[in-house]
């Protein structure tokens, strides 16, 4: 404790005498009031210097130099504040490592248990918290309040002390205490009221009915805590309280359970009447197949095929729907499987529909990917047949195919196909679409037994007016022969960019200058020109170097 | 022993050799007293009677919107999917963000030696401390089961066998803002401790003599005493400000933490502080102008105390003006589409009126204050600070709803529509602000008396210094 002295305490002696008497001892010291600043200063100075120290004075505010004037030492407050600090900062590390790094481990965005910056903000506030609870309690602590009886406050007088008037107090504790010599300081040093301070004759009990409304406030607050604490530790036979009944038995239910909200019992609602789910209306785009003509030709065919890209719940449910309908309604595709010849699985169908699928994909773009390599669209077992001996017969295809690309065509779209056929055909088929990619040069030069040849794209049999567009994307999207589909690889739009380019390959081959639109033909000119030139050019380099090295020879 | 100030005079210009006061008027230190004492002593005249009554009113309609809600589950709000954050979020960093000033006003500006603050100071922290209760009201009822709030709490448990999660930002909240509360109100009860004493040695009436007696502690004015209490004041002064900047800068990593566009970003924190000094300090002029004059103290609250709090609201305006731009900025800069989109959406989306309302206010009004005339007139300076008010509730609305309502999933956008709910409790928890503000009015010394005093007792004694200098002539 530093300076702690000279507050006069009421708790200290029991007051000897309860008549009004003054004996000596009920003198407690001498307080002498001041009416400004500078003349309270200087009364202290003058108390200070004559060798006194259990002194004290009291103010309505701080008053600035007052310190060194009565010869008041610093606190030891910061300190405690410190301890305070470093104890929260301590603790606030200790019980987040302990929580979430020992006791209860669990990983969160992969960050480490003990993540230390994560840590900081509640460091940071327990620091603050418990530092300022230092500086504040240990204020009051060092000040030894709360302290409601206090000598002082007997003299009426003294309630100026907290609105203008200064007093300087002496105690008579003090060794040097001398009551005529202190009053005389006060008196030189312009104090208007002198007066003894004199023990506190009000009784010191707190009254008694303060503890009764205390005692009946902790009563009353404790009835609930004692009621939960009965229900905790005794049993009932009596059904449990629920507050919110339908929070704590919720009517919502997890799939395949039943449900009493509906009356079919079933919490998996089938699809409203009407429903059009997303991307419905672009069937025709996602099949290439005319699907209005489809439906008055076909209706049972085009339902099926509406089916397959429709339920979108139950992922393996639906993939088994789907290869029953194929089983019983497409004996072709899996006949036509046969010919694949050896080292494709018998059932290629299974492995279709068990091809993982990428998340990536959206989910009607994996629905071609499921049923990829049997070729449902199509669904016409001799138009399969045809299609892999390569004699597409257009009267013997009933499949009404679209005739026009249905997203509009413009160049981005065509660099688009070209960029997407130079990766994922460009392999087998070559970058000039002439069949005779890497791939295929490969396995020519191995003599792979199994190798089907890739179709020349420049062969008059796949275009347009007889491999209608839609048939191109179906096949592009399904698969042909040894061509897997790349619906599940290839995004519906860029598979028709491929169709479009597919057909641009096609017509470079025999399109004539007229098809050629005005504005670009010119410059068109003017490359062929360049090019005939520079071959013109090399070509004679070449011959002259001929010459030379025959000449040299 | 008086200072002869004459009534009226502009302190907000100083001329050469004469620091402008800031206690007017021929005052004394027990004139303070009485002014203050004052306000508590006499009877409440009827605009007082007026408000508390209409005030009060609206936070009994709070109260039952909570029960209304608590009883029939969060779906009586107006959030649902995506906007799960809705208007009790915009409610809650509105009302913290309000709660800045005091504590600004108290602890930094006290470490800064800006003695224009004495005569403020009090009424600010008694804002700050009832905006934290409003604010701390909007996610105790959000958590959906507002019963099992103290889930927050790290306690041992005997039912969930778990700990919080101490890495999320809305736990540093819990923390930030709890802290925030607790030093703010030891603070505002610490400085009140003083005046409290004041209030019990005036106090003719037994009851009132004990109620403020008790409050008060035994405060005795002793000198031994002012010695602990001034080291322990500039102690939770330094504690409390970094604290204040902690909090909203805590506040803005619920947001800036996760991965939402428009939330993601780096600025948030000082953006978030200045919007919050911004706003407390609109809100501490738009109650402090109208109680001035109902309650006659504009002695002690001067234009100077005004104009300073308009140069501040100008200052933080412009910040936060710069930040609203340099948002865009960034947006453009990095090139992130999801980002790209969310500013301008903002602009111009479905909610663009919200955006424009809140740059009109926020940061076009705080420019009047460029000029004098308008940063000294009273009531002009009322009026923009609604403006700013208006404006830092819809800056909340616009980050937390149009970049919940339009993120990265298209087909999850919605547009958010408020319930009554909704609106009641953003009317009611003013009724629980002002209720509490004009109790504190009546109640409380509502303005610092030990500290005004220790003010004039500097002028005096510069005023003595003077008259000396003057004798040498």
């Amino acid at each position: 404790m530093d300076d702690q002295n000279a507050q006069p305490s009421g708790q200290e002696q029991q007051s000897p005498d309860t008549d009004l008497q003054l004996s000596a001892s009920a003198v407690r010291g001498v307080m002498g009031e001041y009416d400004n600043v500078d003349t309270l200063l200087a009364a202290c100075r003058r108390i200070r210097d004559a060798g006194y120290t259990k002194t004290d004075a009291f103010t309505p505010f701080p008053v600035h130099g007052i310190d060194p004037a009565l010869g008041i030492k610093p606190t030891a407050l910061p300190w405690i504040a410190l301890a305070g600090g470093v104890t929260g900062l301590l603790t606030a590390l200790a019980m987040q490592i302990w929580m979430n790094g020992i006791d209860y481990k669990y990983i969160i965005s992969g960050k480490p248990y003990i993540s230390l910056p994560a840590f900081m903000p509640v460091a940071f506030e327990l620091t603050i918290l418990f530092a300022s609870f230092g500086a504040f309690f240990g204020m009051w602590v060092l000040n030894r309040l709360p302290m409601y009886s206090n000598p002082i406050f007997t003299d009426p007088r003294f309630d100026r002390a907290t609105d203008d008037k200064f007093f300087l107090y002496v105690d008579s504790k003090d060794d040097k205490f001398d009551r005529a010599a202190v009053e005389g300081i006060m008196t030189e040093t312009g104090s208007e009221y002198i007066a003894p301070v004199v023990e506190d004759e009000s009784p010191k009990e707190v009254p008694k009915f303060i503890f009764m409304i205390w005692a009946l406030v902790i009563g009353l607050s404790s009835i609930p805590l004692l009621v939960v604490l009965k229900m905790r530790l005794t049993r009932s036979d009596l059904p449990r309280f629920h507050v919110f009944f339908d929070m704590d038995f919720t009517p919502s239910k997890d799939a395949q359970q039943n449900t009493t909200l509906f009356a079919d019992a079933r919490t998996m609602r089938p699809d409203v009447a009407g429903t059009v789910y997303r991307g419905q209306m672009d069937m025709d785009v996602l099949t290439g197949v005319d699907m209005s003509k489809l439906s008055s030709m076909d209706p049972g065919r085009a339902d099926r095929l509406v089916a397959l890209f429709d339920d979108v719940s139950g992922e393996e449910e639906r993939d088994d729907a789907v290869a029953e309908k194929l089983d019983n309604g497409n004996p072709g595709g899996a006949q036509s499987d046969k010919t694949d010849g050896p080292g494709v699985p018998e059932n290629r169908r299974n492995q279709s529909t068990g091809r993982p699928q990428s998340p990536a994909q959206d989910q009607e773009l994996q629905k071609p990917a499921a049923i990829g390599g049997v070729d449902v669209p199509g669904a016409d077992p001799v138009a399969d047949q045809n299609s892999q001996t390569g004699q597409t017969d257009a009267a013997e295809d009933s499949t009404p195919w679209l005739e026009e690309i249905p997203i509009e065509v413009d160049q981005d779209l065509v660099y688009r196909g070209m960029e997407q056929f130079n990766i994922y055909c460009s392999v087998c088929h070559g970058a000039n679409g002439g069949g005779n990619g890497l791939v295929n040069q490969r396995a020519q030069k191995i003599l792979a037994t199994n190798w089907v040849p890739p179709s020349s794209l420049h062969d008059p049999s796949l275009y347009a007016d007889k491999y209608a567009q839609g048939k191109l994307f179906s096949t592009i999207s399904n698969g042909i022969r040894k061509m897997p589909g790349y619906a599940a690889q290839i995004k519906v739009r860029d598979r028709w960019a491929i169709v479009a380019y597919v057909r641009a390959l096609q017509a470079s081959r025999q399109a004539t200058e007229d098809e050629v639109p005005q504005d670009r033909r010119d410059a068109l000119m003017q490359q062929r020109v360049e090019v005939q030139k520079r071959l013109a050019e090399e070509a004679a380099k070449e011959k002259a170097a001929n010459e030379k090295s025959a000449g040299g020879n | 022993m008086s200072l002869a100030i004459p009534n009226g005079l502009d302190n907000t210009v100083e001329g050469a050799g004469q620091r402008a006061p800031l206690v007017l008027g021929e005052t004394t230190y027990h004139d303070i007293t009485e002014q203050v004492c004052g306000v508590a002593e006499r009877k409440p005249n009827i605009l007082w009677w007026v408000g508390f009554v209409v005030s009060f009113a609206l936070l009994n309609w709070f109260g039952f919107c909570i029960a209304y809600l608590l009883y029939n589950g969060v779906g009586v709000w107006g959030n649902r999917n995506p906007v799960f954050w809705g208007w009790p979020i915009v409610n809650f960093v509105f009302w913290v963000g309000i709660g800045h000033a005091g504590t600004l006003i108290s602890a930094i500006l006290f470490l800064f030696r800006q003695e224009w603050r004495t005569s403020i100071n009090r009424a600010a922290e008694a804002m700050t401390i009832f905006a934290v209760a409003c604010a701390g009201t909007f996610p105790g009822i959000h958590v959906g089961r507002a019963w099992l709030a103290y889930w927050l709490a790290p306690y041992p448990s005997l039912n969930l066998w778990m700990w919080p999660q101490f890495r999320s930002p809305l736990l540093w909240d819990v923390f930030a803002v709890s802290t925030y509360g607790t030093v703010s109100l030891l603070f505002w009860y610490m400085g009140m401790v003083p005046d409290l004493a004041t209030f019990r040695d005036r106090s003719t009436n037994k009851w009132r003599r004990m109620a403020y007696g008790v409050l008060a502690l035994g405060w005795s004015g002793s000198s031994r005493h002012w010695s602990r209490y001034e080291k322990a004041y500039a102690l939770l002064a330094a504690f409390a400000a970094p604290l204040v900047l902690s909090v909203h800068t805590i506040v803005s990593f619920d947001f800036a933490v996760s991965q939402v566009p428009g939330w993601h970003t780096t600025i948030f924190p000082p953006y978030f502080v200045a919007g919050a000094i911004f706003s407390g300090f609109a809100m501490v002029l738009t109650l402090m102008i109208p109680a001035r004059t109902i309650l006659s103290l504009e002695k002690l609250i001067t234009i100077r105390h005004l104009e300073n709090m308009c140069k501040i609201i100008l200052a933080t305006g412009s910040i936060v003006g710069l930040a609203y731009g340099t948002e865009f900025f960034i947006a453009w800069y990095g090139q992130v589409p999801a980002e790209k989109f969310a500013f301008i959406n903002r602009a111009l989306g479905p909610y663009w009126w919200a955006y424009w309302t809140m740059i009109t206010c926020n940061v076009i009004s705080p420019q009047l204050f460029w000029f004098k005339k308008l940063r000294t007139t009273p009531w002009i300076i009322v009026t923009i600070c609604i403006f700013v008010n208006i404006g830092m509730w819809f800056e909340r609305f616009v980050i937390t709803i149009t970049s919940l309502s339009r993120d990265y999933l298209p087909s999850a956008w919605a547009y958010f529509e408020p319930t009554w709910v909704d609106w009641s409790m953003l009317i009611g928890s003013f009724g629980l602000f002002f209720t509490l503000f004009l109790l504190f009015c009546r109640l409380l010394p509502i303005i610092n008396m030990a500290e005004t005093k220790s003010t004039l007792a500097k002028q005096y004694h510069m005023a003595h210094d003077h008259s000396h200098d003057g004798g040498h002539h």
